[in-house]
């Protein structure tokens, strides 16, 4: 489910940003980031270049909360996929913690492509996603809503078939009567419908 | 920047090097010429697979392949 998401321009074109993209670290403005590490990548059939890299974080606490809590590491380490696709100039990435109790998880999207309206220009999408114990939260509400979607939409049909019946119903009772008092035309009429 | 493993650092900047080169010149202009860096990538994952298993670093579904192997 999509938390939030926000879009950034960059003055620069795609491919500049993309460079820089691939080098994010280390900057002044993530000190909390110590290390990168590819641990796989390769260029897939469409030309793709795929990569999955695990960034080291540290962070600092006070002493008396290490004492408190007993942690004596503070590194959390993140692992992001990203794919870059040359033809179609997207360079994606999808970033998520890892931790040992992975029951819900913070996932960082971001996309960079050209500004449709100007090619010199850069424009980033950011989306941050929750997910429960793996299962994204927003497929486990849309599944409740498809169902909910579909039950009522089975139970819209169903109704519109009895409304049909019943109004077919009082047709027929309707021309019964009028059979017996005024003759041919009116049966003529309803036995065209 | 470091690597996770410390003794990785210098293996992982060497291929950085090679491949920032690579993708800059090669890659994003549409070169499918093949990836130079493959043999110093190869000695550098080794390197921090091994600091992965040391520091037990739970990867989630990562496969250690070399980049020749082709994927599933």
């Amino acid at each position: 489910m999509k938390i939030w998401t926000s879009e950034h321009v960059f003055n620069h074109p795609w491919e500049t940003v993309t460079k820089a993209a691939m080098q994010k670290y280390p900057n002044p403005m993530n000190p909390g980031v110590v290390g990168v590490d590819v641990l796989n990548r390769h260029v897939d059939t469409q030309g793709r270049l795929c990569s999955n890299r695990l960034l080291s974080t540290e962070w600092g606490l006070p002493s008396l909360a290490k004492t408190l809590i007993g942690i004596t590491r503070t590194n959390t380490y993140i692992q992001e996929n990203s794919v870059v696709d040359p033809k179609e100039k997207t360079f994606e990435l999808q970033s998520s913690n890892i931790s040992c109790t992975n029951i819900v998880s913070v996932d960082e999207k971001l996309t960079y492509r050209p500004h449709p309206q100007d090619p010199q220009k850069t424009i980033l999408t950011q989306e941050a996603l929750i997910s429960v114990k793996g299962i994204s939260l927003s497929s486990y509400l849309e599944g409740l809503m498809a169902k909910t979607i579909s039950a009522n939409a089975g139970k819209g049909r169903e109704a519109m078939e009895w409304v049909i019946r019943r109004l077919n119903t009082e047709i027929e009772e309707l021309a019964a009567t009028a059979q017996a008092t005024i003759r041919i035309p009116m049966a003529a009429a309803v036995t065209e419908k | 920047m470091n690597s996770v493993g410390e003794g990785c650092t210098d293996l992982k900047r060497e291929y950085d090097q090679c491949f920032n080169r690579w993708f800059a010149e090669k890659f994003l202009k549409g070169d499918r010429s093949g990836d130079p860096c493959t043999e110093m990538f190869k000695k550098y994952q080794h390197c921090v697979q091994k600091a992965i298993k040391e520091k037990d670093i739970p990867i989630d579904g990562v496969e250690f392949m070399g980049p020749n192997k082709d994927k599933p």
